[in-house]
């Protein structure tokens, strides 16, 4: 099989050939139309819709002006919801926690109590938590126990479901075999297993998951202030319906402070635990 | 040391004395998956001051075989009988209660990674412990003890709250032997235990589980691809190819010959 079919070599040659002048031209068909779609785009959002005279014009350095200008007299109203900020995200990742552990019990290929119907539903809480974005979660939450720092903290906790149980869930799946086999054999109920073979391996995820989802909710809860769940968010909410422009800076300075603390934070927390 | 020959008996091993009791039968042992059959009427019978080796090419079923011994994998026919109890029939529940009497040692150790090597070799005892008590860790003093003493044994005495992933791969073994024997078993199953050790650790591995083993009275069953460690520490060798017994003897008999069956390649 090894000698080559010599007769036959330029016939082949030519269709492959051919092939590679034809793969080319569908390649630049698709690169053109690539091109002219997002050309198109272009003009339809940015040109067409964009008032131009305004960009140009002097009221928008007029308006940087005006947020340059910032306005300290605010500060003294931002402790107290920075510290709610803080505290809402730290209650909001304990309870996302709680809450995550059924989901990942549920959605964990190989310890789900019931096969995959009970597979099924752990993946689908999953992914509601997370398709929803938190601020429609704060929507549905202030409707449904009224404004201020609860509905900010149960919007958080659900919205953290997704991420936190899905990590552990993977975590539980991905296991080393090994430490099971032996519990196994030294005569193991099955939550023994549990809490012997597969939580000690979970637990550096587990930590690092919970700070990492944290400073994500100290994030999350300067906004969720925009649909009145307290917090940063609510004062920021407040001086822009004042138009106090360098309020407006100063409170966005302060949400600043507060996720570089948050970083800070965990970045030592996560250096103490793992 | 005197070798008693019993006439009419069905072997009689050097080391062998009259008091030397059955501990595990098995019989007509069958096991697989669907169409394939990984172990194909393995019989022998296990006498409590026994070594056994089994040795054989991978994926003879050597460790499908000591496998079935404990139900870590079902078999599908046959007996195994041990502490004059069926297992191949036990009821699902009873398993614990026969798996705590025998003991584990594993090729890789099979330790748990993020705890010291005190829990590690006390988890060996959790098979005699209730729930509420194994999640607290609530250990009897007497455990303790035991495990302190085992520790000393394995010489380990210095490492006791090290986290075993700090320890070097023998003493990782070291502390898989302290686990399987404070469970107080009836019987050890070892499976290929140096495979993951370099020659030099491995011997003392062999020589300290044979050692411990012998002070205890506990019959030993040990999966082991290395032939020559095989026969310097056991007692009878059983050959396995293709999950069929092709050998068993003492090692002096396992010449160029016995050797052939086990390993020769089979023809399709």
């Amino acid at each position: 099989m090894s000698a080559v079919a010599y007769d036959t070599l330029d016939a082949r040659a030519a269709v492959l050939a051919s092939d590679k002048q034809r793969a080319r031209r569908v390649r630049f068909t698709v690169y053109a139309a690539v091109l002219f779609l997002v050309a198109w785009s272009i003009k339809v959002i940015v040109v067409d819709d964009t008032d131009w005279k305004r960009l140009f014009g002097a009221s928008l350095l007029a308006t940087i002006q005006q947020f340059l200008d910032v306005d300290m007299s605010v500060v003294k109203d931002l402790w107290e919801p920075a510290l709610d900020t803080v505290l809402m995200a730290t209650i909001a990742t304990l309870a996302g926690l709680v809450l995550s552990i059924p989901v990942a019990w549920l959605g964990a290929a190989n310890i789900t109590p019931l096969g995959k119907s009970s597979y099924m539903v752990g993946r689908f809480l999953m992914t509601m938590s997370r398709s929803v974005h938190e601020i429609v979660w704060g929507l549905i939450f202030v409707s449904a126990v009224g404004l201020g720092t609860l509905a900010g903290i149960l919007a958080m906790a659900v919205r953290s479901i997704g991420f936190i149980s899905k990590t552990i869930a993977e975590a539980i799946e991905d296991v080393d075999p090994k430490p099971i086999e032996a519990m196994r054999a030294v005569g193991c109920t099955r939550f023994q297993i549990l809490i012997f073979a597969i939580l000690p391996q979970i637990v550096p995820v587990f930590v690092g998951n919970m700070i990492f989802e944290w400073d994500i909710n100290i994030r999350r809860s300067t906004v969720l202030g925009l649909v009145g769940a307290g917090g940063l968010g609510l004062v920021l909410f407040r001086q822009m319906a004042m138009s106090n422009y360098g309020g407006i800076t100063t409170v966005i300075l302060a949400i600043l402070v507060l996720i570089i603390f948050g970083e800070v934070v965990s970045h030592f927390a996560r250096k103490a635990v793992i | 040391m005197q070798a008693e020959r019993v006439p009419g008996a069905p072997r009689a091993p050097q080391a062998a004395s009259i008091a030397a009791k059955p501990v595990l039968q098995v019989r007509n042992l069958r096991a697989g998956y669907g169409d394939k059959e990984i172990l194909r009427d393995v019989s022998f019978t296990l006498n409590d001051d026994d070594f056994f080796a089994i040795i054989g090419p991978s994926g003879a079923g050597k460790s499908t075989l000591i496998r079935c011994v404990n139900r870590l994998v079902d078999p599908k026919g046959g007996e195994v009988i041990f502490d004059s109890v069926d297992l191949v029939k036990a009821p699902q529940k009873s398993l614990r209660n026969l798996r705590r009497n025998i003991g584990m040692i594993f090729q890789e150790f099979n330790l748990i990674e993020r705890m010291s090597v005190m829990d590690n070799v006390l988890s060996g005892r959790l098979g005699y412990m209730g729930t509420l008590r194994s999640v607290f860790r609530l250990y009897s003093k007497q455990d303790i003890r035991q495990a302190l003493i085992l520790l000393d044994r394995v010489g380990l005495s210095e490492h006791v709250n090290k986290r075993v992933d700090r320890l070097s791969g023998g003493q990782r073994q070291r502390v898989g032997i302290a686990r399987a024997l404070i469970q107080n078993p009836k019987m050890l199953l070892v499976d290929e235990p140096t495979s993951a050790l370099d020659p030099k650790i491995a011997r003392e591995v062999m020589g300290l589980i044979r050692e411990m083993a012998r002070e205890r009275k506990i019959p030993v069953l040990c999966n082991i691809h290395d032939v020559d460690l095989a026969c310097a520490f056991c007692t009878r060798v059983i050959g396995l190819q293709d999950g069929v017994k092709k050998f068993e003897g003492p090692p002096d008999k396992l010449d160029k010959q016995a050797l052939h069956d086990i390993y020769a390649m089979e023809v399709l």
